[in-house]
């Protein structure tokens, strides 16, 4: 996912990764590892990794919205 | 006499974490009696990869670690296997990769090499873990509803069963602990995100009636 990421969609995003727990650390391959701030920078940076998180939210959304997770 | 080649690079958490997580395997494989090749820390290389390959014919080729599209990675990254260079050395081989994205294309292309199958993440493998936990890796509570089905799908094979049977248990955990996340209101729910992307990008290429006997 290399599109620019708009304005709204970071907010959304954003909002979503603040109910993670703030004593957990993400690991996101060979990308590193990220607790729940580090992840909200990348997002607000709109850097790769911040396209990551991104399109992983979008994918999980996705599925909630089509059912496939319920 | 079935064996088994098993990469276990520890040099960040990530690494660190999935090494500890395959110790279990490496036990039963000993109960089993079958030899275990353990290129653990600065032995996961190339070199000594390659060689094991060459020598030993492991049935069963487990890498742990970082990769992409198209390498799988060692101790500090070192490449191990790559397309257009080795992958060819995976030949009648069952494999399973824990790591990023190589399933993509390093996956079907080792198949077209002569692997018999080849199953990992055609995307990044995320989970998410307990850094208090870090000493003890496979205590970790959060860790385990992401690894655990990684864990499933080698003892899996090493009882026997086929590429397919086991890849059925596998995403059977791993869909157990998503509807687990999904339902529990604690901390967890948050979780669910990351396990439904793995569930998504967990794929097997290759003969799926393989089996290592």
């Amino acid at each position: 996912m290399k599109e620019h990421i708009s304005e709204d969609l970071k907010e959304l995003v954003i909002v979503r990764l603040e109910t993670l727990p703030s004593d957990r650390k993400v690991s996101i391959g060979a990308y590193g590892e990220f607790d729940k701030e580090e992840l909200i920078q990348h997002v607000k940076k709109g850097d790769e990794i911040g396209s990551k998180i991104v399109e992983v939210e979008l994918e999980f959304l996705r599925a909630l919205k089509e059912g496939i997770v319920a | 006499m079935s064996s088994i080649l098993i990469t276990r690079p520890e040099h960040d958490d990530t690494t660190y974490y999935l090494s500890h997580w395959s110790k279990e395997i490496i036990a039963l494989a000993d109960q089993k009696g079958i030899h275990i090749f353990d290129l653990n820390r600065e032995k996961a290389v190339k070199l000594e990869v390659e060689s094991r390959l060459k020598k030993s014919y492991p049935n069963l080729v487990i890498l742990n670690g970082h990769g992409n599209d198209t390498t799988v990675t060692g101790h500090k990254n070192e490449p191990l296997i790559s397309v257009g260079e080795n992958e060819s050395l995976l030949k009648s081989r069952i494999v399973y990769a824990i790591s990023c994205k190589s399933a993509k294309v390093l996956g079907p292309k080792s198949i077209d090499a002569g692997a018999l199958s080849y199953t990992g993440y055609d995307d990044d493998f995320i989970f998410m873990y307990d850094p208090n936990k870090i000493s003890k890796p496979c205590s970790d509570e959060t860790a385990k509803l992401f690894l655990s089905h990684s864990q499933r799908f080698t003892e899996s094979l090493i009882k026997g069963n086929t590429v397919k049977e086991s890849f059925s248990r596998s995403k059977n955990i791993l869909r157990e602990n998503l509807m687990k996340s999904l339902s529990s209101d604690s901390k967890d729910n948050a979780l669910t995100r990351y396990l439904w992307w793995d569930l998504t990008h967990f794929v097997s290429h290759g003969d799926l009636n393989a089996a290592i006997s």
